[in-house]
């Protein structure tokens, strides 16, 4: 053997695939899932950031109560406001009480009432928050019946109604990321099986070959499933990476949320994390669909 | 036609057992019709026929590109006619077959093709490189290893073709038409090399049109014609048989 056609000299020490690259098809394909995977990275996004809403709105909500005072008379709410708060000082459970200035009152009732200035006789509701442990929390009646007694004006709202209606809209947008998440998933496994069949049929003679020289159907599926792999790997990558920009960008640019109830957009780490499994996903997802569309073609076929 | 009983002493060396073999395309058309072949280790044979007569079906049964319509066919003494997927790869990594149209892979370098049965094997690169190298150098392609096949000439593709056939050391080696496309001189060294593999104990079928060859090399004749396939004398024993 001559020196200038040693091995370590001439040859590429990376092995071409067998299957030829999926050519024309591989850019489009790899757009696809990129897009894929950017829909559904801003889906589990939003998912995250429900749930992350939901999960303060009701913790802020179920650890505390409100008990307001109402009556025509300002000098008697004043009195009762002051015995609630006596009561709730000492009442088992009750970490801190808080009685709400009347400006904050009237700055609770701006959306109602605008921020014109109220005479300061117009009677204004006492609202008194009480921090409570979660003891408490489960069985609210000797409260309520001391309260009761206590002030007859006052009236305790545990939060339930809108603890149960936050609850609920956090869990129908939660469910419609899911749902989305879901489809994202299946139209990737449905895109693959689709180009898995096209790219079979492009390289059948290759394939013939492959099997003449005595390749096995698993072997042949390896190739095509390395192949989808990558492809599954780097669309999701690009998507996920995109999703990460317009969100990072977002969220530095300050967009925001409804005041009361949308959660900002925060990127923090536990989001990236998240986000970086996309891609994962989408490659298995594409690398199992090609594998099982492979297998059972080169099963039905005689070769 | 009646069909010997095999027996495992009888088919342990035996490479390809066919009997009473027939086979038919769709359309009906036979060709093969109850065809007897045995070879065992170490048998030449040459395989002649008129064009279409079926040579290249022949080999394809016994490569198991395609089934006998009926008959009983062994190859290294299993029954391969109704063989399942996963047992077929094993017996074809034990044949090795140069293509009449060559059928190397455009987009592999020629030192690729000659590697791919290793490959599929799931062998290391290091574990084949040399032999590959070898056997590009030797047949005259030393200084193409990289080259694809789309800028080879017919020849060197067809010397391609031979490596890549004899790159694993098979039992049994067809070749349809191997000095088809290259120069006397080229053709004369393949077929050197197919009969020291022969002499070696590596059963071998040469498909060829090439009269001079099959004159020149005194080995047995398969000839088919009209679905029938014959066993003939060397033909240079009948010529000498004949000037005596």
């Amino acid at each position: 053997m001559s020196e200038d056609t040693s091995p370590s000299l001439v040859l590429p020490r990376r092995q071409t695939p067998l299957l030829p690259e999926a050519g024309a098809a591989g850019a489009p394909l790899m757009t696809v899932l990129a897009v894929l995977a950017f829909i559904a990275s801003l889906a589990l996004a939003g998912y995250l950031m429900v749930s992350r809403a939901a999960s303060e709105w009701t913790g802020d909500l179920s650890g505390t109560i409100t008990v307001q005072v109402r009556g025509a008379a300002p000098d008697i709410v004043d009195q009762q406001a002051i015995r609630v708060m006596t009561l709730l000082d000492g009442f088992p459970g009750v970490v801190s009480a808080t009685r709400m200035s009347r400006a904050e009152t009237l700055e609770l009732l701006e959306p109602w009432i605008g921020q014109s200035n109220l005479s300061a006789d117009i009677p204004v509701p006492v609202n008194i928050t009480a921090e409570i442990s979660p003891a408490l929390r489960q069985d609210l009646s000797d409260l309520r019946t001391a309260i009761a007694g206590t002030a007859p004006l006052a009236s305790l709202d545990d939060h339930g109604v809108w603890n149960d209606r936050l609850v609920r809209a956090a869990g129908k947008a939660q469910s419609l990321a899911f749902i989305i998440l879901a489809m994202i998933t299946f139209a990737t496994a449905s895109v693959i099986v689709f180009a898995a069949r096209a790219g079979l049929a492009a390289n059948r003679s290759t394939v013939e070959v492959m099997h003449l020289v005595g390749a096995t159907d698993k072997f042949i599926a390896d190739q095509v499933q390395k192949r989808y792999f990558s492809l599954g790997l780097r669309g999701g990558a690009i998507g996920a990476g995109l999703a990460a920009v317009l969100l990072f960008l977002m969220a530095r640019l300050g967009v925001k949320g409804d005041d009361v109830f949308l959660p900002d957009i925060q990127l923090d780490s536990a989001m990236l994390g998240w986000l970086s499994l996309v891609p994962l996903v989408i490659c298995a997802t594409a690398s199992i669909a090609a594998r099982v569309t492979v297998r059972r073609i080169l099963a039905s076929d005689i070769h | 036609m009646s069909t010997p009983p095999f027996s495992p002493a009888m088919a342990a060396n035996k490479i390809i057992e066919m009997r009473d073999v027939t086979l038919s395309y769709d359309e009906g058309a036979e060709v093969l019709r109850q065809a007897d072949l045995v070879m065992r280790e170490g048998d030449f044979r040459f395989l002649t026929g008129p064009s279409g007569a079926g040579k290249t079906t022949l080999l394809k049964l016994i490569y198991l590109a395609l089934k006998p319509t009926s008959g009983t066919l062994k190859i290294f003494g299993e029954e391969v006619s109704d063989l399942n997927g996963k047992r077929r790869p094993d017996i074809r990594r034990r044949i090795g077959v140069v293509f009449q149209e060559f059928r190397l892979l455009d987009h592999l370098t020629a030192y690729e093709n000659v590697a791919l049965p290793m490959r599929v094997m799931g062998l290391k690169d290091q574990d084949y490189r040399a032999d590959v190298m070898e056997l590009l150098s030797w047949v005259g392609l030393g200084d193409r290893v990289t080259a694809k096949p789309p800028v080879l000439s017919g020849g060197q593709k067809q010397r391609v073709a031979l490596a890549r056939a004899l790159v694993s050391k098979p039992d049994l080696i067809l070749a349809d038409e191997p000095t088809g496309n290259v120069d006397p001189e080229m053709g004369g060294k393949i077929m050197q090399l197919l009969l020291e593999l022969n002499r070696l104990g590596t059963a071998v079928i040469v498909a060829t049109h090439d009269f001079h060859v099959v004159r020149r090399i005194p080995k047995k004749i398969l000839r088919l014609k009209e679905g029938h396939l014959t066993l003939h004398q060397p033909l240079a024993e009948l010529q000498g048989a004949a000037n005596t």
